[in-house]
């Protein structure tokens, strides 16, 4: 269980290090869906008890896995898909514009 | 209070409709958008009336279980600040938006949508996704243009938004470990048998999340950018709802999950106060430097947020007060301000400060509601602004912050120099011949109605007051929250 958790803290830092060092959009792109699953992980992982079963289709259930992360798991990837979605659309638009990938190339404005 | 519920599914219902008469009968179109914002604004000022005392709304009637809606006074104000703005930027929106119509007005109901179910939610989890559903559909409308600087604005948003959103979903869901449940009374019961230090550690992710929403120096930079090339009208409701969305959020989880004694221990209240008084400082001085009508705005917009954050993070009753009443004052002026640059925009396509040379003699009444909006928004009697800045340089002054009530009277001078530097440019001769197109009533008249409203909420501030008043028990006690959200 424990190393488990310490995979969710690797890939949340793995995520945050992708988007921080990466100049690639896409590579960018590629760092907030590392992210998500890292976070996606955590649901499961905090609502797994050994040997649990979901509620609806045994009867005889003593042990069971709670269902609500679950659900807020579904969520969440539905939320990181549309996420992904939105910047794919504007990298593609921004590739047209400039042919170019590099975030340091995009100079139109400065912050 | 069924209305609550309403108010949530009649702007998806629009957006889903607009869609729908943009492929079959493109006759409608008008006339369903406006009648859409008068029903809605009818709904918002039947939910507000409802707002005192807060009542709950179980969707589905399943109680605690189920997704819980509720309105209280501080969800009140901020249904108040959509009812003001919506119905005249949707109004502007129609003869000023003429590329891309009909994806602009689908965005925007889906994003009103979202900041209203962020305003009405008792759940944590949903709180989150509504966040995201404002959030992703601003970023759309910031790209709508398609120009580079849009995009780029657009990508700059999303990185920051969504860096932002997902520590604000890592903290939702540590709470949920440590506490099981998602209602927020229920959590806000466990909280008090958490241990102090992780508390502070989940009080770091929500901060940190909101805060890169909220834009904050130094995490403000992507928010100037997102302002230039959007549609004006957006901007609008993007200062005036968007930003203060996050704001709202944060406070709700601080004050009510948190707790007040909570923050007073861990000392976030002289931090928030202190990064408020360097975001308003750094955003003045920026402000200063910039050439664009917009960029100018957007930074004056940080240092309006600072100062919200100051009067709310003082922590005393009249920093509330104060707090509260520029959250809405800055929406209204901002909004002023921002519809008269897009008629600027629209009529001859100025973007620049000396664009707008001589337009004074153009434009009399428009100019002078500019005027009268920037010198309510710099802090000077009798406009509104002047009220809610003394409330909080008053209440600062009370609780010992005496730096930050002398660095916002500094600001208002820093401030009074670049809004100065616009109406003095606004009303200098120009030898030029000025063509301009009429921008016509449909544009005027709801800026005009925003510009009064400075003037109104300044001399009678007991109208927003009556409701505002009753925010402060309700948030520096949590019990009450937790009391009708449990027990109704």
């Amino acid at each position: 269980m424990q190393i488990s958790y310490i995979a969710v803290i690797i890939l949340f830092c793995l995520g945050i290090y992708t988007i921080i060092s990466n100049k690639n959009i896409i590579k960018m792109v590629m760092g907030f869906t590392i992210l998500e699953s890292s976070l996606i992980l955590l649901l499961i992982l905090i609502s797994y008890t050994p040997g649990g079963t979901a509620p609806i289709l045994d009867r005889q259930y003593e042990i069971v896995v709670d269902p609500i992360p679950q659900a807020l798991a579904l969520t969440t990837i539905v939320i990181g898909g549309s996420v992904t979605a939105v910047m794919l659309a504007v990298t593609i638009k921004l590739y047209k514009r400039y042919r170019t990938l590099n975030v340091d190339k995009l100079r139109k404005l400065r912050g | 209070m069924e209305a609550a519920v309403w108010v949530i599914i009649l702007p998806l219902l629009t957006a889903f409709f607009i869609g729908i008469s943009k492929v079959y009968v493109k006759k409608i179109f008008v006339p369903l958008v406006i009648s859409s914002a008068i029903i809605y604004l009818y709904l918002l000022i039947l939910v507000i009336n409802n707002s005192y005392p807060p009542n709950v709304y179980s969707v589905g009637a399943w109680r605690l279980i189920g997704i819980n809606l509720m309105v209280d006074p501080f969800s009140g104000l901020f249904l108040l600040i959509i009812a003001l703005l919506f119905l005249p930027v949707i109004i502007f929106s129609v003869k000023y938006i003429k590329s891309y119509k009909h994806e602009y007005f689908i965005f925007t109901y889906i994003m009103t949508a979202g900041i209203a179910g962020m305003v009405l939610t008792a759940d944590l989890f949903n709180l989150y996704v509504f966040l995201e559903v404002s959030s992703l559909s601003s970023c759309a409308l910031v790209a709508l243009k398609k120009t580079n600087k849009g995009l780029e604005g657009a990508y700059k948003y999303l990185v920051m938004s969504t860096l932002g959103s997902f520590f604000i979903l890592l903290a939702t869901i540590l709470t949920y470990y440590l506490t099981g449940t998602l209602n927020i009374a229920e959590i806000s019961l466990e909280f008090n048998e958490i241990p102090f230090k992780i508390k502070s550690a989940l009080m770091a992710f929500f901060v940190f999340g909101y805060v890169l929403k909220i834009g904050l120096i130094p995490l403000h930079f992507w928010l100037p950018d997102t302002y230039e090339d959007s549609p004006i009208p957006y901007n609008v409701l993007s200062s005036g709802l968007v930003m203060k969305s996050a704001v709202y959020a944060l406070i709700k989880v601080l004050y009510i999950i948190f707790g007040i004694d909570f923050l007073d221990k861990s000392g976030l209240l002289q931090i928030g106060v202190f990064w408020g008084v360097i975001t308003f400082i750094v955003a003045h001085l920026l402000a200063f430097q910039q050439s664009n009508l917009s960029r100018l705005l957007a930074y004056s917009s940080i240092a309006q947020i600072a100062y919200i954050m100051i009067g709310l993070f003082v922590g005393t009753e009249g920093g509330l007060i104060g707090g509260n009443f520029h959250i809405l004052n800055h929406a209204i002026m901002k909004g002023t301000l921002f519809l008269v640059t897009a008629i600027f925009y629209y009529s001859l396509s100025a973007v620049n400060i000396e664009d707008i040379k001589g337009l004074a003699y153009k434009f009399p009444i428009l100019s002078f509601t500019f005027v009268v909006a920037s010198l309510a928004i710099v802090g000077l009697p009798p406009f509104n602004g002047f009220i809610s800045k003394w409330l909080i340089v008053e209440a600062a002054l009370e609780s010992g912050f005496v730096y930050a009530a002398f660095f916002i009277l500094v600001g208002t001078f820093l401030s009074l120099t670049y809004y100065l530097k616009v109406i003095i440019t606004l009303y200098t001769k120009n030898d030029k011949e000025i063509v301009v197109e009429e921008p016509g009533l449909s544009l005027s008249l709801p800026t005009i109605f925003l510009g009064s409203l400075c003037i109104v909420f300044g001399v009678v501030p007991s109208l927003p007051l009556r409701l505002i008043n009753k925010i402060p028990t309700f948030l520096l006690d949590n019990g009450e929250y937790i009391r009708v959200l449990l027990g109704g």
